[in-house]
């Protein structure tokens, strides 16, 4: 049964949420969604980016109060 | 993005190069692209085995700005990328040599893929895109 994670990355700079998003994909399985929260003001736009060019699937991504909710589905 | 090799020679000892180098270089390798990189000159000063992050690095305002704040470490981001991605360390023969160092004794414990040579290296990396910081 896939789960949902959240991880709190906000606080740490580019590409730090990046790299812990990249680090629970690794252990996830597939279908499983990661929810990182991230203050940095790259993350909105890099986290999709990134997804697109490595095949996973970004679920939402939602502006919250000085941070950041992207929810990515580990596809592959 | 191209999934052509990247290639970093890395020859700066400034803190700033060598992060941004770091930054590069460990997003590359987790975007799925083969990325190599050569440390030579004053890079290869910071990665001394023992330095502590607050030992390691030279430079100027952002240098600053890193160690204060919850940057991450330019080291650690190459540890990063080595572990999630596909990416090769190579410390220059000629600064090992100058130094008497050897990689496996006074370099970052497991982050050097061994020792390189310039015509080595420039000769790789005629097959993806060298940059020099």
């Amino acid at each position: 049964m896939a789960e949902r994670q959240k991880i709190d990355a906000r606080g740490a700079f580019c590409p730090g949420p990046l790299m812990e998003l990249i680090a629970a994909l690794k252990l996830a399985s597939v279908g499983d969604e990661i929810d990182l929260w991230s203050s940095d003001k790259g993350s909105a736009a890099d986290i999709p980016a990134w997804c697109a060019k490595v095949g996973h699937a970004v679920v939402e991504s939602t502006e919250h109060d000085g941070y950041w909710s992207v929810v990515v589905r580990k596809a592959k | 993005m191209s999934t052509k090799p990247l290639y970093v020679m890395l020859c700066s000892g400034e803190h700033e190069k060598i992060q941004l180098a770091a930054m590069v270089a460990s997003v590359a390798a987790v975007s799925d692209r083969p990325v190599e990189v050569f440390v030579t000159m004053n890079a290869l000063l910071p990665f001394e085995r023992g330095k502590t992050p607050q030992e390691r690095y030279q430079g100027g305002h952002f240098h600053d700005l890193f160690v204060t704040k919850n940057v991450p470490d330019a080291i650690e981001l190459f540890s990063q990328g080595k572990m999630l991605g596909d990416m090769k360390m190579w410390a220059c023969s000629l600064v090992l040599d100058l130094k008497h160092w050897e990689c496996d004794t006074h370099l970052s414990e497991g982050l050097f893929d061994g020792p390189m040579g310039l015509a080595k290296f420039l000769a790789d990396a005629e097959s993806g895109e060298l940059i020099t910081i």
